[in-house]
């Protein structure tokens, strides 16, 4: 299964991640970044296993993070 | 106008830049933190929690500070938003620069000095006055001429227009820097292409590349004598600095927060000594170009006058990078200090270091630090050459830290 690993302390904030998926990301009202919904955190950089029906749209997500923070492996 | 009126505000993007600026004498310097700012990209930016030491510092050297909070915002950066001000307040940071209405709410509630920033693109007196009620400086729109900008300081004054601190409105231009090739703050181009949110800081300018213009119908590429369509050059205003003063205008502010400690040096410098010549008579076009020189040393795309002049058309790049005639080539870091002989060890990393060359340190405690090492003292002992694993060691007032990065200055 593949993997979302998500950079979160260099978000900017700009809301795309949470525009296309919803399901997966919100922004934090506390420091205005997006947050990957029940990640597991380790030294700031997040992951979580996405189900395979998931993939395509999460890879399209990754593709247009501006900073280029969200990675799939 | 009077000189001595005239507010010179360099960037800032990390302590060595802040202390760069002191050192060349800045009157203030403006700075961003988080990613509500229009330098997000910038690896060095500020946390929250450097608002304090960054208000300690300027204020124990007698300079303002401005805190940046200029991007487009959203509801969710409401609450980050209130974190800050509340530290701007606390800490008395002297003024917030601000585009969106939200940041005015708030800092008027807060009772937070501020300034309109050159995203809001004020480019009228109608625009001026209705920025009045909430704002003490207003900064003017980088598209507009000296003759529409010393309208606007006249009109200021002639209907006697109050900033909401009961004190005269005053009028902030930039001075040098790099220009936009939309109106600041109007440029999608990053998004269409990048998806890349340029009005959050992450603008990925691809005007700065070369492009190809081909016509779609027939597929035939189109004759341009200039690659570079999009690319502005930079504006430099130093050999026109007389002219601006004359605007009326009452604060100069240096683009470049991205940047590092020795461009703000620079270019702090140079326009602090064309000020200072302009306020004693001795402004003249021998030192307008020694100041040139100077500036070309640092990064820049070439120079021209912006649209202050009112030419028709921008002057766009003939180059990709930086057109500075000196580049920086990283040599090695800090490793120790000794202050009671004030010298200070670096650990040389990459490259080399022959007698005659010229060397800079970019860190906190000197902001921008250059000699040329006429001989040198490697591993403890006089030398012809110094590589990597070698100790340097070299004569320095300021205190060594091992953050501390040195370069040489190498002829572009």
């Amino acid at each position: 299964m593949s993997k979302i690993i998500h950079y979160r302390n260099k978000c900017i904030g700009c809301g795309i991640c949470q525009q296309q998926q919803p399901t997966l990301w919100r922004m934090s009202k506390k420091d205005g970044k997006a947050t990957l919904i029940q990640a597991i955190e380790k030294k700031g950089i997040y992951q979580i296993a996405i189900p395979t029906h998931l993939l395509e749209l999460t890879i399209n997500v990754a593709k247009a993070c501006p900073v280029n923070i969200i990675k799939i492996v | 106008m009077a000189n001595k009126t005239i507010e010179l505000l360099s960037p800032a993007g990390s302590f060595d830049c802040i202390q760069a600026a002191i050192n060349a004498g800045a009157d203030a310097i403006y700075f961003g933190v988080e990613q509500l700012n229009m330098r997000t990209r910038s690896s060095n930016g500020f946390s929250l929690a450097d608002i304090e030491e960054v208000s300690t510092l300027c204020h124990s050297n007698g300079i303002k500070a401005y805190l940046t909070l200029n991007t487009v915002m959203y509801d969710h950066d409401m609450q980050l938003l209130k974190a800050i001000l509340q530290q701007v307040k606390l800490h008395h940071i002297d003024a917030v620069i601000a585009a969106d209405f939200a940041v005015m709410e708030y800092c008027s509630q807060l009772q937070i000095p501020l300034h309109i920033s050159t995203q809001a693109n004020i480019s009228n007196i109608a625009a001026v006055q209705f920025f009045a009620r909430m704002a003490d400086v207003v900064v003017l729109a980088r598209e507009l001429t000296l003759r529409q900008i010393t309208q606007i300081t006249r009109d200021i004054e002639r209907r006697n227009i109050l900033g909401v601190s009961g004190k005269p409105l005053e009028v902030e231009i930039f001075v040098h820097g790099a220009l936009c090739m939309a109106i600041s703050g109007k440029c999608y181009l990053s998004l269409h292409t990048q998806n890349a949110a340029a009005n959050r800081g992450a603008c990925v300018q691809n005007c700065r590349r070369s492009y190809i213009v081909t016509d779609a119908e027939t597929n035939e590429q189109l004759v341009i004598d200039n690659e570079y369509i999009m690319s502005p050059k930079d504006l430099c205003t130093i050999g026109v600095l007389d002219q601006v003063v004359n605007s009326g205008v009452q604060v100069l502010k240096i683009e470049g927060r991205s940047k590092g400690a020795d461009y703000v040096y620079t270019v702090t410098k140079c326009y602090k000594e064309a000020l200072e010549a302009i306020a004693n008579g001795t402004y003249n076009a021998a030192s307008i170009a020694q100041w040139e020189t100077m500036l070309a040393t640092v990064y820049n795309r070439g120079f021209w006058e912006g649209y202050y002049l009112g030419q028709e058309m921008g002057e766009w790049t003939k180059s990709p990078g930086s057109a500075a005639t000196e580049k920086k080539v990283y040599i090695g870091k800090g490793s120790r200090y000794y202050p009671n002989i004030q010298v200070g060890e670096f650990d040389i990393e990459a490259g080399t270091l022959q007698p005659g060359d010229t060397i800079m340190v970019s860190g906190q405690a000197h902001g921008m630090f250059k000699e040329t090492l006429h001989q040198l003292t490697v591993n403890g002992n006089h030398a012809i050459i110094a590589e990597k694993g070698d100790k340097l060691t070299f004569p320095i007032t300021t205190k060594v830290a091992v953050t501390d990065k040195l370069y040489k200055i190498t002829k572009a």
